[in-house]
């Protein structure tokens, strides 16, 4: 059994950690490339969003280097990622390729049998550390990435903080064992400390809001806090891989007060849940106002069900509590440039908004 | 003089509808209606922006009747059946209009959640019999009038007429709204076909067909749709083709379009995608009707 799963950001790394440790053998998808996206596009329906083509096009080119167990998500809706899973099977199925697909649904006793499927002869002591190794990769690696957004804003040399995170990512890639994450995460802060940093009065901090797909994935979102960074942006990135594991799948107290919270503050704009992570994204643009934060992106697929409510909602909340929002929608077509232009003309009002806010 | 309630025509109104607008006069409310869908509906639509079509069509017709009405009458509908939702673009509306349209009568927007429980309803009942100043049992009484006047099902094994069966699958709220559709429905009689819809479908039948899908559908209208398709292509007399329909940006379609799509390969049946949006021209639709028709046609003579 050579188990495969989609990628999502740094997923692939936790993902790996989770399933070799429970003695299963891993195969890694190749990073997505145009190529992952040529294969996907060319079998999935036209209208689907993007998640659905690049997941199936990892799947492709797992199955085409061998193989044979692909582990997915399942969901129960309103979101089309909770049928994900059916229809790709179907359309791999149609393709000719042979392989068992475990789609792990929100059910704790259909999780452990899938479990059991997976990794048959595991000792409970083995699962539980198992998943202790890749939770602790998990927080490193997400800790690690916020330091990283906020402090590239004001590195002196551009792209030392880049070389830092590519390492680090590596680094925690090949710990075997929490004593060691523990160390590296030492070292690592360490050296985050360590970097040169000139002096900004006020650098401009924005908050990325939306799907989190797009959100995590730098192939979709072109890296967007890099280039963001790069201009002298702090960036803070409202949904990790971290806050969904704890919030949605584990339901950690201190998340679902959270989610409380914000519910009752998204309530005069959207007065119920409308899957997926519409209702935050409209929440944590009122909650990063009051946090003193400059400005709002929110990234999501085209024709993003959830997102799209949420996108025609936002403009009256930016005007009324005085945020300015900027709204990328990506898809297949998404250019580079284009991109780019909208925001650096985002930024440029921005930076006119602070000198005259600021009265410099 | 009664209170002047507006239910606007699109979305859940075609399946929902009569018995809604008869409660609301149980309860001694004048029953404003939008209309059919025209041009000047799609036109006040289009404010918003990456929305389907029958999203937009649907807040043309509420956009119609703010000046006209005391209460807007736009129950958040979550869901209709236990472990299913309606869709997010219909659970987001009152609050998508509250934010889009100025100078808005108040709205009547009661959750209507029986995804946990179908009790809820009740509670919906009685909360919306309330605003409009109906006791408990009045409000209960007005819905259980009103429960009589759902839409029966048309039963679908009339007599074979020796014509082809087509199955033209999609929403309500696309296929019965003429100005969406274009009128498709009965173009497609008049080019000679015996038409089938999943309302003409019996529930059992649905649920049936539905329980083999390899898991629920967690949308209640796809699961409508697409337990109907699948119903019909099992059929006991084959079908000759089936169409479906869709509207450009309709996310749960996307998904039910390619379950359709391979079960209709799987068993050899004539699949085409139509999908609309407000810029589709007639002549492109018809075009694309009289082709598919006559390929079915000339297909069935060579397979007697």
């Amino acid at each position: 059994m050579l188990v495969t799963f989609p990628h999502m950001g740094t997923l692939s790394i936790v993902l790996k950690t989770l399933f070799t440790q429970l003695g299963c053998q891993v195969l890694v998808p190749p990073p997505i490339t145009k190529h992952t996206l040529e294969l996907g596009i060319r079998v999935s329906p036209e209208t689907v969003c993007l998640p659905f083509k690049l997941t199936l096009g990892n799947f492709i080119e797992a199955l085409e280097q061998g193989a044979d167990t692909i582990i997915t998500c399942g969901g129960v809706g309103p979101c089309r990622l909770g049928y994900y899973g059916v229809i790709q099977q179907g359309i791999l199925q149609q393709l000719g390729y042979q392989f068992r697909m475990i789609t792990v649904e929100p059910n704790l006793i259909e999780a452990y049998r899938q479990l059991k499927v997976v990794a048959p002869h595991t000792s409970w002591r083995q699962i539980y550390k198992a998943f202790q190794l890749a939770g602790a990769k998990m927080n490193l690696l997400d800790d690690i990435s916020c330091e990283v957004n906020q402090l590239r804003a004001v590195e002196s040399v551009r792209g030392s903080v880049n070389k830092l995170w590519e390492q680090a990512v590596q680094d925690i890639d090949l710990a075997e064992s929490c004593q060691e994450l523990k160390v590296l995460r030492a070292e690592l802060l360490q050296k985050l400390q360590a970097v040169t940093v000139v002096q900004v009065v006020q650098p401009l901090r924005i908050a990325i809001v939306g799907e989190i797909y797009v959100m995590l994935e730098p192939f979709v979102n072109q890296n967007i806090e890099r280039c963001l960074g790069d201009m002298g942006i702090e960036v803070s990135k409202t949904l990790l891989l971290s806050d969904y594991v704890k919030g949605q799948l584990l339901k950690r107290k201190s998340y679902l007060e959270l989610y409380q919270r914000l519910e009752a503050m998204a309530e005069p704009y959207l007065g119920h849940s409308v899957g997926g992570h519409g209702l935050k994204s409209i929440a944590y643009t009122i909650l990063k106002k009051q946090q003193g934060y400059d400005g709002i992106i929110q990234v999501y697929p085209f024709a993003c069900m959830p997102e799209v409510v949420a996108k025609n909602i936002l403009p009256k909340v930016s005007q009324d509590i005085d945020m300015p929002v900027l709204t990328l929608a990506y898809d297949e077509q998404t250019g580079e440039a284009g991109i780019r232009t909208r925001l650096e003309a985002f930024i440029d009002l921005l930076k006119y908004r602070q000198t005259k806010l600021l009265g410099i | 003089m009664s209170v002047r309630v507006g239910v606007p025509q699109g979305l859940l109104h075609f399946q929902y509808g009569t018995v809604l607008e008869r409660f609301l006069s149980e309860l001694g409310a004048e029953v404003v209606l939008s209309g059919e869908t025209s041009r000047h509906t799609l036109d006040c639509g289009s404010v918003l922006d990456e929305m389907c079509l029958p999203a937009k069509v649907f807040f043309g017709h509420a956009c119609c009747l703010r000046d006209k009405v005391d209460y807007l009458f736009l129950p958040r509908i979550v869901s209709i059946r236990q472990g299913q939702y309606t869709c997010p673009k219909i659970i987001g509306m009152p609050d998508v209009l509250r934010n889009n349209v100025g100078q808005l009568p108040p709205i009547i927007d009661t959750n209507i959640d029986m995804r946990q429980k179908s009790r809820q309803l009740y509670h919906a009942i009685v909360t919306v019999g309330q605003l409009l100043g109906c006791s408990v049992a009045t409000s209960l009484y007005a819905w259980f009038r009103a429960w009589q006047y759902r839409a029966r099902i048309q039963p679908v094994e009339c007599a074979y007429d020796g014509r082809p069966r087509l199955a033209l699958i999609g929403h309500p709220y696309i296929i019965y709204d003429r100005q969406v559709s274009l009128g498709t429905l009965e173009k497609l009689k008049k080019l000679g076909m015996h038409v089938f819809t999943p309302e003409m479908v019996e529930f059992e039948e649905i649920n049936r067909a539905a329980a083999r899908l390899e898991k629920k559908l967690f949308w209640s209208n796809s699961h409508t749709i697409a337990g109907a398709a699948m119903a019909l292509m099992a059929g006991k007399r084959p079908l000759s083709g089936i169409i479906f329909m869709t509207c450009f940006a309709c996310g749960p379609d996307a998904m039910v379009g390619e379950l359709i799509r391979q079960q209709a390969s799987y068993l050899n049946i004539p699949c085409m995608q139509l999908s609309l949006d407000e810029h589709t021209a007639e002549a492109g639709l018809v075009t694309r009707l009289e082709a598919f028709t006559d390929m079915v046609k000339r297909r069935k003579n060579t397979c007697l």
